[in-house]
């Protein structure tokens, strides 16, 4: 049974590696103006004049991958393919701690939002079906396509429901249904952010540090809102505790820093670097 | 809610979101750089200049042999009256008078009265809600190519020309632009249709004079409302993101090939009613995207009686 679920992955693999490098390659050609890809990772890891470089190689493995996953049994691909996932794993997760407002840019441009949890769990998931595909038949995926039953494409229609729920992509191709313009472009109410500030773990994490609940200072970037409040460190030194809360998607990330009044950022003393809350909209 | 500190608010930004806080400034070109000097005229010979700079400081500037000077007209830079109020774009570490603008100014706004004094016009215009009303003087000479670039010389359409001060009173000069079709209140939407966020956006920069002397910096014009405490602001025919006061821009002289990175300090609201072009190098895409302060404007490349350049933004 664990094997015919593992062989139902190899088509939602094929599909998500194919749709990446579709993405990506887009992401790059359509780029008229220099600098989008600032936004996205992997490519915001790396000196700008490589971005585009990394996004398309990151692409032409991808097509690679999908390739030899569809055209041969060789375990190299499948192999290969577990190792990418499991990489891209990390990389995502490095990329939250260092550029939290990067989107992951697993999808291209439309994978803008920061890397959430979500994110870090599809590749995980990915990673899992790619080692699953170790345990099947080494024939090719096009042979293993063909032979499909039905309790393959069942199987295969699970997984690739939990690859949508962990997708945020699928959130922002909603909004933009919705919504005639990005996040960046619409009027968003300040109250709400706040009201999500304030029902977020990150603030009740913080609010003991606060010398005062109301903010003095606000304002937009983006699709960041800021607050800042007057506190002191554990310390006691007088500080600014500043939040950043992003403005799309039922579940925004919360990001906070304690800065001295030099400006040094002062340490957060193993508190998360970021908590995703509930809000409905 | 108190606004505190463009750099404060850099700082804050950067340590929330793991950015490196930039510093203000041009980026590296590889011609020579431009640099803007402004003060009050002390004392001027054919080969010196001899300034009180903002600071109070006396610059002594060498007047190069092809340097020119403007006011209200070209002029001889030997010509220019003590006490005149001059931007000066200095070449050679700023030692090097290159081209001189005396009593400039910039008026932009919305035509709200159009009053006659003799054969002059005069007219009262809205500046925004931070930069109040004020009244100008068209000079009967400089009316005829005005209202040729001004067709609708009526309350509620927007004015924008480029002048002298002369005794206190701003007189029109030069038309800044062709005047747009539509009342200020009528701006045509952005283009409709999702197509994502623009990391680069192109369009026209023109400069404003309500900046502090020697100040560096643009006026932005899609700014959240409840932060600026400016009711026009968030008005573009452009698909500009909203940014805030304190942001760093990285903005391009597309002309020029010059770049420098510069804060947001004011609200640009008179700019986002603008759907114009600018055609100092070609024709640029429709929409005024940021008014930069004459200093910023003058070391971008920009000359201030063309009053324009294509320019393309994005963060800094």
């Amino acid at each position: 049974m664990l094997t015919t679920i593992a062989a139902a992955q190899l088509p939602v693999v094929f599909v998500l590696l194919t749709a990446g490098t579709v993405a990506k390659v887009g992401t790059v050609v359509r780029e008229t103006e220099p600098g989008m890809l600032s936004k996205l990772g992997p490519a915001v890891l790396v000196p700008e004049r490589w971005r585009a470089t990394a996004m398309l190689c990151c692409a032409a493995v991808e097509l690679l991958l999908a390739s030899g996953l569809l055209l041969t049994g060789h375990p190299f691909f499948r192999w290969g393919t577990a190792g990418f996932f499991a990489v891209s794993t990390y990389v995502l997760w490095e990329l939250r701690r260092r550029r939290p407002d990067a989107g992951c840019g697993c999808f291209g441009e439309v994978s803008a939002l920061p890397v959430g949890r979500r994110s870090l769990g599809r590749t995980m998931v990915l990673t899992a079906m790619s080692l699953g595909l170790l345990l099947t038949p080494e024939i090719p995926g096009w042979e293993a396509m063909a032979a499909l039953t039905w309790t393959h494409a069942s199987a295969a229609l699970a997984g690739l429901l939990l690859l949508t729920v962990l997708s945020p992509e699928i959130e922002e191709a909603l909004a933009r249904l919705r919504h005639r313009a990005p996040c960046e472009q619409r009027r968003l109410d300040p109250a709400t952010a706040l009201g999500r500030l304030r029902s977020s773990t990150v603030w009740r994490s913080h609010v003991g540090l606060l010398s005062s609940e109301d903010p003095v200072d606000s304002w937009r970037e983006l699709c960041w809102r800021f607050f800042v409040y007057p506190g002191n460190s554990h310390a006691g030194a007088p500080i600014d505790v500043v939040f950043a809360i992003y403005l799309s998607g039922r579940h925004p990330a919360v990001r906070v820093a304690m800065v001295g009044l030099d400006g040094r950022p002062v340490a957060t003393e193993s508190l998360p670097e970021s908590l995703p809350i509930s809000a409905g909209r | 809610m108190p606004y505190r500190s463009a750099d404060r608010r850099r700082t804050l930004a950067a340590a929330a979101l793991g950015r490196t806080v930039q510093e203000p400034g041009p980026l590296p070109f590889e011609g020579e750089s431009f640099h803007a000097v402004s003060g009050t005229v002390l004392d001027v010979s054919p080969h010196l200049i001899v300034i009180d700079t903002s600071e109070g400081e006396e610059e002594r500037l060498v007047i190069a042999p092809w340097a020119t000077a403007w006011r209200g007209e070209a002029v001889n830079p030997a010509d220019l009256p003590r006490g005149a109020n001059v931007i000066i774009k200095a070449l050679r570490s700023g030692r090097v008078v290159d081209r001189v603008w005396a009593d400039i100014t910039r008026i932009t706004g919305v035509i709200q009265s159009i009053g006659t004094e003799g054969k002059d016009h005069t007219v009262e215009l809205y500046c925004g809600p931070h930069r109040g009303r004020r009244t100008i003087v068209i000079p009967y000479r400089s009316s005829g190519r005005l209202r040729v670039r001004h067709p609708r010389f009526e309350p509620g359409y927007l004015f924008d020309a480029i002048g002298v001060r002369e005794d206190g009173t701003a007189r029109a000069r030069l038309p800044a632009t062709s005047q747009p079709p539509y009342r200020w209140t009528a701006v045509p939407p952005p283009p409709s249709g999702y197509i994502g966020v623009q990391s680069r956006i192109s369009g026209t920069a023109t400069w404003s004079d309500t900046f502090d002397d020697g100040e560096q910096g643009v006026a932005y014009p899609m700014l959240e409302r409840a932060d600026t405490a400016c009711d026009d602001t968030g008005v573009s025919c452009v698909g500009l993101p909203y940014l805030a006061l304190g942001s760093m821009l990285n903005v391009r002289n597309v002309c020029a090939g010059r770049t420098s990175l510069l804060p947001i300090v004011a609200c640009g609201c008179l700019a986002g009613r603008f759907c114009d072009r600018c055609l100092e190098c070609g024709t640029s895409p429709r929409g005024r995207i940021l008014e930069l302060s004459p200093s910023s404007f003058v070391e971008l490349g920009g000359d201030l009686t063309t009053g324009c350049f294509n320019a393309r933004i994005g963060m800094g």
